[in-house]
């Protein structure tokens, strides 16, 4: 390999260290994903990681390898995310699921107000309606900032209403977001809230034992 | 049809209630310029309302007021795209990082329609007759299996065409009458619209297949080889369907090379024939068509790639798994609405976090720089800002008029003395006014030979002395014509 592909090679390398990388936004280093697969991978296999290239969707991440015989620590961090953004990222999930099995459009495109009246549903009531909506700006933020949201140019359309302030940003969820969010960390979740729901039941109503 | 069914589609019907709309006009024009006439796909956003801006800013100013159109371009997209509209369609197309506009089938029939009510010409007739044979004969003879049959058609066709040859040969060429080039022309134009305007319906069905194709999928209770087998079986799948082959060979015979030149030069020659009116637009419907059917193309190619994406095993299994455990989480939280959990997901985190304690600097003690930015304070008790603030005006024409009545005519007087009859009131200005007196019977001498000078004083706004020294100033007044001169600050 010359010396140019050699740089290509590291570059991809550190970019996947940082991230996603896309087709659309990386097209430089999809390429040599395309043609010096191999030496990236390779790079990664040594420290117990896989690189998971999808070509259909266009998108390449790193996934840590769950392989049998050799026992390497984690280079690939697993969080336990807060309960608000993880609730955002089990509804963005859903919409992204139904989005694919009705609409003939690629890309999901959310309104910051669809949002936050997906989210507001789950959170407790309040009265300082301002409060509820810069929580839930908050917990956007931290799905962007995760990567699994990309703001779109601000529409123009929105803003023929006069008095409406705050950022009206367009959102859009990206698909990346099934590899990361799939049905075993659901299940996870799933099991999870289900002991924390009958053990609060069970505080709540000072009865043992009781039922999800 | 029946009442109730033409009454369900006066009532549901987007193209019907386009027509009825109030804003039909500017919807039609609007739309129709830029969708049909211009004939182009999806175009971004901001181009959009660029040009209806444009275009309701030319419509207002020649509007009365209570015509105008009120609403902003925004606005007015927004409503079009609406659902109780249909007229517009808004998407973000792959790639794009701005919402793209499309027209929708239901525009293109009412512009259509709109079209169609203009006057014609006159109504052809022989034309069609013709056509709808040529369609006939083609039924019944490409459908005839029986080769006798067949042979003893083009064995007609063939001596029908010997006859012809031996017309021509003797001298005798027919020539088409000019009444019907023009109706066969008229069939053309319209008939190459209506298909141009088709296309939008087609990628429409194209896009309706794909939504039940998906519905289903997502629906599919039993195994995935049978509904595999009941997809194709149904033809709902794109390529397979009535609409799908359709497209597929007309766009195999549009884009054959040899056609394409055949097209263009048939085109260019019919352009040309005398008794035709030729529309310039028909000189080049062949390159439209392909623009046309090439995003059809586009759009079904799309449509097939993400379905059979779709229907990729992992990802069909593993969205119903998903949806199902979406749903239950939501239950739980619901549930738990009151509380608040400190479960969370557990996710991998996209990339590797890497933190290089040694590629941070050691703190870098530096002296506080030391910045002497302190100005001296001026003596600012008696500083007299007013003059920076203040605009004097001057009404030069009053300073004539007063020049004029004391200066006799062809006499002459100088400007100290008049000053001594009406005193300065607006200060040094007007002194400068005075010097800077334009009229065509007035002219203001400055002696600049001597040493001597002279003393004005006045009080300014603020009643303080003052007093301007400078050189003899003669103003005479001469017999020209008086012409006023504008007031000048």
């Amino acid at each position: 390999m010359s010396e140019s592909d050699d740089t290509a090679v590291s570059t991809t390398i550190i970019k996947l260290m940082r991230g996603v990388v896309y087709r659309d936004g990386q097209p430089e280093e999809w390429r040599t994903l395309e043609r010096h697969g191999a030496p990236v991978s390779d790079h990664f296999r040594v420290v117990g990681v896989d690189v998971v290239v999808d070509d259909v969707e266009g998108y390449a991440y790193l996934r840590s390898r769950d392989d049998e015989e050799v026992d390497l620590p984690r280079l690939v961090n697993r969080r336990s995310l807060t309960f608000p953004v993880s609730l955002l990222l089990v509804l963005l999930r859903r919409r992204l699921a139904e989005f694919e099995a009705t609409s003939s459009d690629t890309r999901l495109v959310l309104d910051r107000d669809q949002i936050v009246e997906m989210l507001t549903l789950f959170l407790p009531d309040s009265t300082n309606e301002a409060r509820l909506v810069e929580q839930v700006d908050a917990t956007i933020k931290k799905v962007h900032d995760l990567g699994f949201l990309k703001p779109m140019k601000a529409q123009q359309a929105q803003q023929s209403a006069p008095g409406r302030h705050g950022q009206q940003k367009a959102w859009e969820v990206r698909r990346v977001l099934k590899a990361y969010v799939d049905a075993q960390t659901l299940d996870d979740f799933d099991a999870r809230l289900t002991t924390y729901r009958s053990s609060f039941a069970s505080e709540t109503t000072g009865d043992t034992g009781g039922t999800s | 049809m029946r009442h109730d069914d033409i009454a369900m589609r006066a009532e549901h019907d987007a193209a019907w209630r386009l027509l009825r709309a109030r804003n039909a006009p500017l919807v039609l024009a609007f739309l129709g310029e830029m969708f049909v006439e211009e004939n182009h796909g999806p175009v971004p956003a901001t181009q959009v309302l660029g040009r209806l801006d444009d275009l309701l800013y030319a419509l207002n100013t020649v509007r009365e007021e209570s015509d105008c159109y009120s609403g902003t371009p925004a606005g007015y997209l927004d409503a079009w795209c609406a659902p109780e509209a249909g007229w517009l369609r808004r998407f973000y197309p792959d790639g794009a990082e701005e919402v793209h506009y499309d027209a929708t089938p239901p525009l293109e029939k009412a512009y259509a329609w709109v079209r169609s009510l203009g006057p014609r010409p006159f109504v052809g007739t022989e034309s069609r007759l013709d056509s709808l044979v040529q369609l006939l004969r083609q039924m019944v003879h490409g459908s005839e299996v029986d080769p006798d049959v067949r042979l003893a058609e083009l064995h007609r066709r063939r001596a029908d065409i010997d006859r012809e040859i031996a017309e021509v040969e003797a001298g005798n060429v027919s020539v088409l009458d000019d009444v019907a080039l023009r109706e066969r022309y008229h069939l053309f134009t319209s008939t190459a619209r209506d298909l141009l305007s088709d296309f939008r319906e087609v990628e429409e069905n194209f896009r309706g297949l794909d939504r039940d194709a998906r519905e289903r999928i997502a629906t599919w209770e039993a195994g995935k080889g049978e509904l595999l087998e009941r997809l194709v079986g149904d033809r709902s799948d794109i390529a397979n369907s009535d609409q799908g082959r359709s497209f597929g060979a007309f766009y195999d015979f549009l884009l054959s090379g040899a056609r394409q030149e055949e097209l263009s030069d048939l085109l260019d020659r019919v352009q040309r024939l005398d008794g035709v009116v030729a529309d310039p637009r028909m000189r080049t419907v062949h390159h439209e068509w392909s623009d046309a059917a090439e995003r059809t193309q586009a759009t079904v190619r799309q449509l097939s790639e993400q379905l059979r994406r779709f229907l990729d095993d992992q990802v069909w299994l593993e969205n119903r798994r998903v949806l199902d455990l979406t749903r239950r989480i939501e239950g739980h939280a619901l549930a738990l609405r009151g509380a608040r959990p400190d479960v969370g997901l557990e996710i991998d985190l996209p990339g590797v976090e890497i933190a290089l304690p040694f590629d941070r600097p050691l703190y870098d003690v530096r002296p506080a720089a030391v910045v002497d930015s302190r100005i001296e304070m001026g003596d600012a008790t008696d500083l007299d800002t007013t003059a920076l603030f203040e605009q004097t005006y001057v009404d030069s024409a009053r300073l004539a008029k007063i020049v004029r009545s004391v200066v006799p005519a062809r006499g002459t007087a100088r400007l100290d003395d008049v000053l001594e009859l009406y005193p300065v009131q607006d200060g040094l200005a007007e002194i400068v006014g005075y010097l800077a007196l334009a009229d065509d019977d007035l002219s203001v001498d400055i002696a600049t030979d001597t040493e001597e000078r002279i003393t004005i004083e006045f009080q300014d706004k603020d009643g303080r002395p003052r007093a301007v020294r400078l050189a003899p100033v003669t103003i005479s007044r001469t017999e020209g014509s008086r012409t006023e001169s504008a007031g000048r600050p």
